[in-house]
């Protein structure tokens, strides 16, 4: 008994040791941004910053505050396109049989590996043609496309979980498949597209190459306005910071209320907890 | 029964076009792109000169070669660090796991997954400061080590990366392996107790095999996410210093938007596509494998 709770003290250490090692420079940019340009780099550091200064923070907002409200358009817009295209699909994948089923979800699968980097000359074209380059009606196109096969895949493991032969009592009742998965699919998973929505909404929130590409000064996204600031010849650490926090703050949030499913997620729904 | 097949088609159409349009075509076109000489600025006047780029690229352009080295360097190096730090991780959560406060404590460890790369670029960009940073203040005041250009030097700024890179991602393979651990049967332990098996025939005998495909499933995937690796080096090195940290991703970039040669660009994009498709019809036969043969829940 004795030896068990050394043993578990000891591993128990280690635990927060590593933990400590993943949140340290995070909390590090968190107090930064509390800090003044003087205090940022001063020998010795300030360990503790005043938090009740914030004006690291007004500036950023003051000056973001358009590019912050694009990333959110962009964010949700995508979410929400992504699923309206994404969970029929699932749905029809994991219920229908056809030939070259198997052929077919393997095929959006491998989008889901393709590298953007390689998509987005022709994409760039493409928009330029279309007259559509620096808007967020692009980038929300452009950031579903990346992220309905996740989505499909996702969602497909989840619509997996439903017994079968409810879906085939409600056939031979004669619901039709639009019914079956609006009223049967769709509420039974709820928890699973809760997942995928919010996968979805990182990856976009969290997206720099594409809108490197295709925004100008319109469609800036956070994330770009970020990159440009440390773009500057003098960087402003504090302002840099407390754009990071800010940006921050969705994933951080959603991580936790993801918890469960991460590695489900993660693994395109591969492995389930 | 027709119209139940339109239903069915309604369901699953859409998305196949969509697909096509934003995710296949740009890919084929990228294809016939690097057959020419093109200038992003100057569309209409290109020059179709076949392999040439490819030619350039693959046997005269060191940036490019060293670009594929690093890429591989750096993907190699962060997964080693990552699977026996995650593996060691998860041991240690999976041991623990029965105390209320290793979930806290678990939650916390992996929220670096899901910030931005971006952020987590800035994060260290900040901390590495040579001179003022706190990461130089720490070596030099406890260690009484000098302090050097963490991110200014060819091979400091290279092994930067890989623990940057590494840094984000170790959590990723920790609850994944941890996920693994929990599905070793728990009689496998006792027998293995019985027998008298010490810690290190445990895990070589019955850990690692048991959690192997998840090991794997972890390394293609991450594999994946390395070949693209854009975000961390734009922020912080841009490849620099010279080429030290030129990556496959950014050359594209660069090559594209910064000096607008697509034809070369669209080349080197169409050789990141082949590496990737390989990788990816690995990941897909295993992703399918360990769906079908393995119960994980």
């Amino acid at each position: 008994m004795r030896t068990s709770v050394r043993k578990n003290i000891i591993l128990l250490a280690f635990a927060i040791f590593f933990m400590l090692i993943f949140i340290l420079p995070n909390l590090w940019m968190l107090f930064g941004s509390f800090k003044d340009q003087n205090a940022m780099f001063s020998l010795p550091p300030v360990w503790i910053p005043d938090f009740t200064y914030i004006k690291n923070f007004t500036i950023m907002l003051s000056q973001s505050y358009m590019y912050l409200l694009n990333s959110l358009i962009v964010t949700i817009g995508s979410t929400i396109v992504t699923l309206i295209f994404s969970l029929p699909t699932a749905f029809g994948l994991t219920f229908f049989i056809f030939r070259g089923q198997n052929f077919l979800a393997d095929w959006i699968l491998s989008t889901r590996m393709l590298p953007p980097v390689a998509a987005a000359v022709p994409l760039f074209i493409l928009f330029k043609y279309l007259n559509l380059l620096d808007s967020l009606f692009a980038l929300i196109i452009v950031y579903t496309a990346f992220n309905i096969p996740f989505a499909v895949w996702v969602s497909a493991s989840f619509f997996r979980r439903i017994p079968k032969d409810l879906i085939e009592a409600s056939r031979i009742e004669g619901a039709s498949w639009f019914d079956i998965f609006l009223k049967i699919a769709v509420p039974l998973s709820k928890g699973g597209i809760a997942t995928v929505a919010i996968f979805v909404f990182i990856f976009s929130w969290n997206e720099l190459l594409i809108a490197l590409f295709f925004t100008v000064s319109e469609a800036r996204t956070f994330p770009i306005f970020i990159s440009a600031q440390v773009s500057q010849a003098q960087i402003i650490w504090g302002n840099v910071a407390a754009a990071t926090v800010i940006q921050s703050i969705p994933p951080i949030l959603l991580t936790i209320f993801l918890q469960k499913n991460i590695v489900s997620g993660l693994t395109l729904g591969a492995v389930k907890n | 029964m027709n119209r139940e097949k339109i239903e069915k088609t309604l369901f699953i159409l859409p998305t196949c076009l969509f697909l096509l349009a934003i995710s296949i075509f740009p890919f084929i076109y990228s294809v016939y792109l690097s057959a020419f000489q093109a200038k992003l600025t100057k569309m209409h006047r290109k020059f179709f000169i076949g392999w040439e780029n490819y030619q350039i690229l693959l046997f005269e352009d060191d940036v490019f070669l060293t670009a594929i080295q690093n890429t591989f360097t750096i993907a190699f190096s962060s997964i080693t660090i990552e699977i026996i730090l995650g593996f060691i991780m998860a041991k240690i959560f999976f041991e623990i796991r029965h105390l209320k406060i290793s979930n806290a404590i678990r939650t916390i460890s992996i929220l670096p997954i899901m910030l931005t790369p971006l952020c987590v670029g800035l994060v260290f960009l900040y901390i590495l400061n040579p001179t003022l940073g706190i990461f130089s203040y720490i070596v030099e005041t406890f260690f009484g080590l000098e302090p050097i250009a963490y991110l200014g030097q060819p091979i400091p700024a290279k092994i930067s990366i890989i623990c940057i890179n590494s840094w984000q991602w170790t959590p990723f393979m920790m609850i994944l392996l941890l996920a693994g651990l929990m599905t070793v049967p728990n009689e496998q332990y006792e027998a293995a107790k019985i027998d008298g098996a010490n810690w290190y025939h445990v895990m070589t005998k019955i850990e690692i095999p048991s959690i192997l495909g998840f090991m794997l499933l972890g390394i293609v995937l991450r594999l994946i996410e390395c070949i693209r690796l854009f975000d961390i080096i734009y922020v912080t090195t841009r490849g620099g210093p010279g080429i030290a940290t030129e990556v496959m991703a950014y050359f594209t970039y660069r090559t594209e938007f910064r000096s607008f040669q697509i034809g070369t660009g669209s080349a080197s994009a169409v050789i990141i596509l082949i590496i990737s498709i390989i990788v990816t019809t690995i990941a897909v036969t295993l992703l399918r494998r360990v769906e079908r043969d393995a119960d994980f829940s």
